[in-house]
């Protein structure tokens, strides 16, 4: 991954399958550090509007591939970091980047895409401070998720209606095992109501 | 079942320099020519996907792009191409003519000062053409073509890494480095060129000799890569995993 400045920003990324929960995560994350008055915010997915552009009300017509779908969020995350993250760290600032790169690298493995590629395409970005992935719930809330929920459930509409060998709980059973491992190796750990309190101001 | 359509693939033909070499009119002149040589032929043009272009247009339009993002979204654009217009004709046996493929990419991104190793990455597994044709024209020659059409648009005219108000300016200054690009990758992936500077008709009296003279060759690994993925994720390719042909 790109290098950092050695400045006193803080980037905190925070991964996970399902959208909403990201938000919610991100949110109470961030809370900690607002009521102390610590400048910065939250970076989410779609900030450029690339997948909102997409129509995904017609996605029926748009063919888009895991790898494309994977190009596409790092075209997002490239925006991202031009308008959102990088002017956060030279500043200073604490900056949530939920969800960052391991959520898109678990999204790329699940969808059969070559490891290395992976993290070669998103070397541009800088490696955050702290990844965080959040717990997930065994089963979507009753709630029917749309695709502009998030980046996960994003792709699993545009599979699912492409006839993808893979269906979107196998899909989000595979993220969750890929992030499940990156945590297992440390790089990853749970968002805990604990690691949320123990966030330095 | 890749290696059984080998034989009954189409061919792919790509059409790569910069605007004013003359691509577009020899890429017409030439379809023609095959189709007359009896074959049926689908042309790609470079950044026409249908889910990727709008975005481009929006964003080009309020000049909202950095290097970084118009690479990705040109990646982008080449594989939904690849999987959505030229994998499907080439299964199907047809003969794809791309007015520019992969490699007007390469030479404008590396042009704005990124790294090729990167780019190749972002744009792989690369999808090899049977016949690559490089038109060769001067720096000169290019703006002086431009010119007398249109003025550039903004990032064709290079004017996001020249920082130079007047497009035709920022355009002869942006194709010196894009033909300095051009001309390395021809010898790394060795094109064919031909000298856009000759007359028109000579041009693609040339085009054909060298087209009758190419062997048939089986797809190198970097297709099958790409071929393989296209067969197991790509929704264009849901019907062939279906167990049907495409159209047929």
């Amino acid at each position: 991954m790109a290098r950092r400045s050695a400045g006193k920003g803080r980037l905190i990324a925070v991964e996970g399958t399902r959208g909403h929960e990201l938000r919610d995560a991100a949110a109470e994350l961030w809370q900690r550090y607002e009521v102390r008055d610590v400048p910065g915010g939250v970076s989410s997915w779609d900030a450029s509007g690339i997948f909102s552009d997409l129509r995904v009300e017609k996605r029926k017509h748009l063919s888009l591939s895991p790898r494309t779908l994977v190009l596409l969020y790092a075209a997002d995350l490239v925006f991202r970091l031009r308008w959102q993250i990088r002017p956060a760290l030279d500043q200073d600032q604490v900056i949530i980047a939920a969800p960052y790169v391991d959520t898109a690298v678990a999204f790329g493995v699940a969808g059969g895409l070559p490891g290395p590629w992976l993290t070669k395409l998103f070397a541009f970005a800088p490696t955050p401070d702290a990844c965080y992935r959040i717990k997930e719930r065994e089963k979507a809330s009753r709630t029917k998720a749309k695709p502009l929920d998030g980046y996960v459930e994003f792709c699993a509409a545009i599979l699912a209606d492409g006839a993808a060998p893979v269906g979107p709980s196998e899909l989000r059973q595979r993220m969750a095992a890929y992030l499940e491992e990156e945590e297992r190796k440390n790089r990853c750990p749970r968002l805990t109501k604990r690691v949320i309190s123990s966030q330095p101001a | 079942m890749v290696r059984a359509r080998e034989k009954k693939r189409g061919l792919l033909i790509a059409f790569e320099g910069p605007t004013g070499a003359g691509t577009s009119t020899q890429r017409r002149l030439f379809k023609v020519w095959l189709e007359q040589q009896g074959h049926e032929v689908v042309t790609s043009k470079w950044i026409s996907s249908r889910a990727i272009r709008p975005l481009m247009k929006a964003r080009a339009r309020l000049h909202a792009l950095s290097p970084e993002e118009l690479c990705l979204l040109q990646a982008a654009d080449f594989r939904h191409r690849l999987e959505t217009q030229i994998l499907p004709a080439l299964w199907q046996g047809k003969t794809v003519v791309a007015d520019r493929f992969l490699f007007t990419s390469l030479a404008r991104a590396s042009a704005r000062g990124l790294d090729l190793d990167w780019l190749l990455f972002a744009h792989a597994p690369l999808f090899w053409p049977d016949l690559v044709f490089y038109f060769s024209v001067s720096s000169t020659t290019s703006t002086t073509r431009v010119a007398a059409a249109h003025a550039p648009k903004f990032y064709d005219a290079g004017q996001d890494v020249t920082n130079i108000a007047d497009p035709i300016a920022s355009y002869r200054r942006f194709v010196g480095r894009m033909i300095k690009e051009y001309e390395s990758l021809s010898l790394i992936f060795q094109f064919v060129t031909v000298d856009g500077e000759q007359p028109i008709y000579e041009q693609h009296r040339r085009m054909r000799q060298l087209f009758e003279e190419k062997r048939r060759q089986p797809w190198g690994q970097w297709n099958l890569e790409a071929v393989v993925e296209w067969l197991a994720w790509s929704p264009a390719a849901a019907e062939v995993r279906r167990g049907a042909s495409i159209g047929r």
